[in-house]
């Protein structure tokens, strides 16, 4: 019985050994404390994609991501305003289907999505269900955090509700009211896009300092509102991460139709082109032109697009294959960012930026440049097999409005603040998988 | 449970993973394996045929043997920066085998002849269809079985040569995902499955110098295997469907190393034996995995995943003492510096540097009949690498048990 026992022993030390016994890190918090996260920021924190908010879309917010790794070191639950629906409200998010153009070439393209619309109940106000941990709401601006009343404003100008359903009080509330009753021990504060973006989306047509969401935000506008938003954040010595302002340029958006798009297959298209254009001395050959543009400044109103120009993801694909915009018609100019709001946009973006750094210092805070990120990314990066680009549906990062990202866009994202956060705090929060993440689906 | 050990004994796969240097298995002979894998310098019997085809001549008679392994590595990945997070990939059992005939002719006692059937190569491993790396492997297998008609001569009593052409058949199967999601958000998969064939040879000398001290020298020849006409299998989303043609095939080829061992065997006294090999594989030929698809499109490109493989040195060292005349033991251990460099160790052939240690015990319950059974165990210390191509980084760690038996028949 005995010498039983102990060949039983020797047979379990022996496959003992036969076991692999390298562990990773164990995660510590450092000088930070996860217990309590709140998020403020506007869609990219909410979870916005596909042109869109939807359930899926905000379980998988980077917020919601970092929270999962927050409980790692102590942190706690995180509480979402979850819409009950998939399909995207208020309206239908975009899906990938194939499309035949008006040239009778079917490719794969963005679609409204076409399934059953499940957004019962999307507006009904949640707030007793809180306190929400997520505070990103679509389209808001950091101007926008000492309205009075926003979520209302919001819901009756533009017909989106975000915040009108989860704000305990969205006639009255100011949005900064709601993050001073967070009681977070830690937050990331992804402020400004809708400061910037507004303008670029709507081919840089509002002005530069005005107060309109197709507008640039007044820089002294921006700077007191971010402030008094961080300094409520950071009223109790609150560590976190800041999140710059990405040039917007880089997105998608602006880059899906090439500013030399217009393909002339046939000498006879370039001949009758240069015949309509020899007045202005505007000259086209077979193979990639850049496409005309319309020009208040320009001779006859309209011009062809220079290197650093771009055109709108919105403009209606039927009308430049077909409907002769481009070429015999001029893209309208507001589908088009021209060199001066270009300029515009970028100037903003760094004054931005420039005070959000400046902040992260004076508060001690980490800082994320995620404009200086996205500059990375430009070119690809790699990771465990996966390639990673801007480019539009192939490139895994961006979802099909162009501007947000994909689930593994986001994970992207949590991964590179998680690096600010260690870097910052001395801790040692693992990073997410990437790859379990969806990037766009393939029908 | 009976069932799960035949299917893993009628599956002959060839697992390695935890035998010497990267997919290379040295387990084609008991007695040798139990002395560190040591047996270039003497003919301890028909296994001489692998170990060197020179001792095929000084054998005494003709001589049967067969043995079999069971391997089922234990391998972990760390991922960098997952904190406690770590995979293991589904256990997989294997049976690397051998199988030798052969020796010397009653008429011709200075001539040798044998044939030998073995596992020289082999490697198996299945991380899962959703773990971390599954764009850069789901799973692999490389099986191969060599077939070596060998020749030797007595040229003296003291020297004697040896050589043999090796015919090796082989297969390859490999899954990985591709970065394409069907709606529901599963990934894409690419299954590549093909055969393999290759031609080599082996040669060797062996010197009794004194009636105490054994010299040996075998040189085993690279083998290209090469897969002609696999098939290439895209399960991609119906959308994108016209990127990847039906019906598609692959070329690809492994350059199997040459290795070159030296050693000695050295008899204290009648009972007692110590032996020593030094093993150089050129695995530099090693520099990439290329896979060349028939059909290309913009979506299916040829692929090329550089392996940057340098040449090896191992140490060997084993023991063999004679209890009476029924009953042998022996032990030994090996230190296999890995092929691979730092920052390319793909998961799908995880390595480092090995220590392997064995025992085995050989009895002879009548004459001219031998039972043989070893153990080794190998291991290695974390390892910590990343495959850069796919910047994949982690920490690595192989462990097995390797239990084996044989049996041999004079005649």
């Amino acid at each position: 019985m005995k010498s039983n026992s102990i060949k039983i022993l020797a047979v379990a030390s022996l496959f003992a050994a036969c076991k692999p016994t390298i562990e990773g890190e164990t995660p510590a918090k450092g000088s930070a404390d996860f217990s309590s996260y709140t998020a403020i920021g506007n869609s990219l924190t909410a979870g916005y994609s596909d042109g869109s908010l939807y359930r899926s879309g905000q379980i998988n917010s980077f917020p919601n991501m970092l929270a999962g790794q927050f409980k790692l070191v102590g942190g706690g639950d995180f509480k979402q305003p979850l819409l009950p629906g998939e399909s995207g409200w208020p309206g239908p998010k975009r899906v990938l289907a194939p499309v035949t153009g008006c040239d009778g070439v079917t490719s794969l393209g963005p679609i409204v999505y076409p399934g059953t619309r499940d957004t019962a109940g999307s507006l009904t106000n949640i707030s007793s269900q809180g306190p929400f941990n997520n505070l990103g709401v679509p389209g808001i601006r950091a101007i926008d955090y000492l309205s009075p009343g926003y979520a209302n404003i919001a819901f009756i100008l533009g017909g989106a509700g975000y915040a009108y359903r989860f704000y305990e009080n969205p006639i009255t509330d100011k949005p900064i009211d709601v993050a001073a009753k967070s009681k977070h021990t830690f937050f990331t504060m992804w402020l400004g896009n809708n400061d910037v973006l507004g303008y670029a989306t709507k081919g840089g047509e509002g002005t530069v300092g005005g107060i309109n969401t197709s507008d640039i935000s007044p820089l002294s506008a921006f700077q007191s509102s971010y402030k008094a938003v961080l300094d409520t954040m950071t009223n109790k010595g609150q560590k976190g991460v800041l999140i710059n302002i990405p040039d917007v340029t880089a997105l998608p958006y602006f880059n899906v139709i090439p500013a030399k798009g217009l393909m002339l297959t046939r000498q006879g298209q370039a001949d009758s082109l240069n015949a309509a254009y020899a007045p202005l001395g505007i000259k086209f050959t077979v193979g990639a032109n850049p496409f005309i543009i319309q020009d208040g400044s320009a001779p006859g109103g309209l011009r062809q697009i220079k290197d650093g120009e771009y055109i709108l993801l919105t403009t209606p694909q039927d009308s430049l294959k077909c409907g002769g915009w481009g070429s015999q018609k001029p893209i309208p100019r507001q589908f088009v960012l021209d060199a001066q709001e270009v300029a515009n946009v970028r100037n903003a973006t760094q004054s931005f930026n420039d005070y959000i750094r400046q902040l992260a210092t004076e508060k001690d805070l980490a800082l994320f440049d995620v404009n200086a990120y996205f500059k990375t990314v430009q070119s690809g990066v790699r990771y465990n097999g996966l390639t990673l680009t801007p480019v539009f549906v192939t490139g895994g990062v961006f979802s099909l409005d162009g501007v947000h990202l994909t689930p593994r866009g986001y994970a992207l994202i949590a991964n590179q603040i998680i690096l600010a956060i260690n870097a910052k705090y001395g801790s040692t929060i693992p990073q997410v998988d990437i790859s379990k993440y969806n990037g766009v689906l393939l029908p | 449970m009976r069932k799960t050990l035949f299917l893993s004994l009628a599956g002959l796969a060839l697992s390695s993973l935890s035998h010497a240097g990267s997919f290379q298995i040295n387990l084609q002979g008991i007695r040798q394996t139990a002395m560190g894998g040591t047996g270039v310098a003497m003919p301890w019997d028909i296994s001489t045929v692998f170990f060197n085809p020179a001792g095929l001549s000084r054998l005494n008679g003709m001589e049967a043997y067969g043995s079999v392994f069971l391997v089922s590595p234990n391998i972990r990945y760390v991922p960098a920066n997952g904190g406690t997070t770590y995979y293991e990939p589904e256990k997989q059992s294997s049976t690397p085998f051998a199988v030798y005939v052969g020796g010397t002719l009653k008429k011709m006692p200075k001539l040798g002849i044998g044939l030998g059937v073995y596992t020289p190569f082999g490697s198996s491993i299945n991380w899962g269809n959703d773990w971390v790396g599954s764009l850069i492997t789901q799973s692999i297998s490389l099986k191969s079985i060599f077939i070596q008609p060998t020749i030797s001569y007595a040229i003296t009593d003291r020297i004697s040569i040896g050589a043999g052409f090796v015919y090796g058949t082989g297969s390859v199967n490999i899954q990985r995902a591709l970065p394409l999601q069907f709606p529901d958000g599963r990934s894409g998969q690419l299954t590549l499955d093909g055969n393999a064939h290759g031609f080599g040879f082996n040669a060797g000398v062996q010197v009794r110098a004194t009636d105490k001290l054994d010299l040996g020298i075998s040189f085993r020849s690279g083998v290209n295997m090469k897969v002609d006409d696999g098939t290439a299998t895209f399960n991609a989303p119906a959308g994108v469907s016209p990127l990847f043609p039906t019906g598609n095939t692959f070329k690809t080829n492994l350059q199997l190393p040459n290795i070159t061992t030296v050693g000695a065997s050295y008899r204290f006294t009648p009972d007692f034996t110590l032996q020593a090999d030094v093993v150089f594989a050129g695995w530099k030929a090693y520099d990439s995995l290329k896979f060349d698809f028939a059909k290309n499109t913009s979506a299916v490109a040829d692929n090329s995943s550089p392996r940057m493989y340098k040449n090896t040195v191992a140490f060997r060292l084993g023991g063999h003492y004679k209890i009476n005349s029924k009953f042998a033991v022996m032990a030994g251990g090996a230190w296999d510096p890995t092929p691979s460099d730092d920052q390319y160790v793909s998961p799908d052939a995880v390595d480092a540097d090995r220590l392997s240690l064995s025992a085995g015990l050989t009895y002879e319950p009548v004459r001219n009949l031998n039972i043989m059974a070893v153990v080794n165990y190998t291991t290695t210390a974390g390892r910590e690498v990343s495959y850069a191509p796919e910047n994949f980084s982690g920490k690595y760690q192989i462990k097995s048990v390797s239990p084996g038996i044989g049996v041999s028949y004079k005649f």
